[in-house]
């Protein structure tokens, strides 16, 4: 899994490792837009360059296997990495993927996973990530997650 | 720039999905089950095989990144969901690597251990079968092997070390 420098079109490989509980307390909401500290009984990973320490992306989520589904509750990009002049790019993308490698593997064909972005923006993820849409709830499944796997795996 | 635009620009700089109440959680996993399910039974045989491939991949990848040292079968145990995921009887697995399926039976079952003729065969299988599936690296089935047979002599050493030690000697001492 790779994501891209912007100005120079370099890949570089990342890490998606889980929080650590004492990391929470860092992660202001200046840089990652939301209050972190609250998902710390949640499971939570960190997108970093391998071989750094700055993390450039989280997300958390939570598992539903009763219905074969992993649901996003927060993912956010770190402030360097928004819109049109930020650093690197598929941080975002690469956290979906690795959240829908752990749905596959743990669900197999009936794999599922969902978030629910506002409505102006869920165009934008619809799009981009092929997702299926039932009232507010955006959502990917066999088939479609395959292909995002592969597509962030095969880079 | 009006707020939308703005907004679809930075469409990735977050999401915050998390439900405000059990009422909409509920009403929304309820709904979005049924579009599954619906969208479920449009999937082909091979959506859903390819779906079980990717999964056990990625079970293997886990393993052999964290093996876990316990009284598992996990190569046989592999071997068994990646031949019921593509073939409909065990023997034609057998019949396509070119090995008895009496000993293809042996090794499924834990009676004996795979050559390495076996592991190379499946390697082979694998890449060619992987191939229309995912990136799939032709050192997975060693890996996994070889991983259990460490935990397993690690943790079995009561077992076989005092035989073992008797014929183990350092004459030249450090």
């Amino acid at each position: 899994m790779r994501i891209i420098d912007t100005s120079t079109g370099e890949k570089h490989s990342v890490d998606i490792l889980p929080v650590e509980i004492d990391e929470f307390k860092t992660l202001r909401k200046d840089r990652y837009f939301f209050d972190w500290k609250i998902e710390k009984n949640q499971e939570a990973y960190k997108l970093l360059i391998k071989g750094s320490s700055d993390i450039l992306g989280l997300v958390s989520i939570e598992r539903i296997p009763q219905e074969w589904r992993i649901h996003i509750r927060l993912l956010t990009v770190s402030k360097e990495n928004k819109g049109k002049e930020k650093k690197y790019d598929k941080i975002a993308g690469n956290l979906i993927a690795f959240v829908a490698k752990i749905a596959i593997r743990e669900f197999g064909e009936l794999a599922c996973v969902s978030l629910r972005p506002k409505s102006q923006i869920a165009r934008h993820y619809i799009d981009k990530y092929n997702m299926n849409i039932t009232g507010m709830t955006l959502s990917i499944e066999v088939p479609e997650i395959i292909d995002l796997i592969n597509s962030y795996d095969n880079d | 720039m009006t707020e939308n635009k703005k907004n679809i620009m930075d469409a990735e700089y977050g999401i915050d999905s998390r439900y405000k109440s059990n009422k909409e959680r509920e009403s929304e996993a309820t709904a979005l089950m049924e579009a599954r399910l619906r969208r479920m039974k449009n999937l082909s045989k091979d959506q859903i095989t390819k779906a079980k491939l990717l999964q056990l991949k990625l079970k293997m990848e886990e393993y052999i990144k964290n093996p876990v040292c316990d009284n598992q079968n996990y190569f046989s145990d592999f071997l068994k969901t990646y031949i019921d995921s593509i073939y409909s009887k065990r023997s034609t697995f057998a019949k396509d690597i070119d090995i008895a399926p009496v000993s293809l039976s042996q090794v499924i079952n834990n009676h004996r251990e795979p050559k390495e003729e076996f592991i190379l065969k499946l390697m082979i299988h694998s890449e060619k079968v992987y191939k229309n599936v995912c990136e799939f690296h032709k050192k997975t089935w060693y890996l996994v092997y070889f991983h259990e047979k460490i935990c397993d002599k690690m943790s079995n050493q009561e077992q076989w070390r005092p035989e073992i030690e008797k014929h183990v000697q350092v004459s030249e001492a450090i």
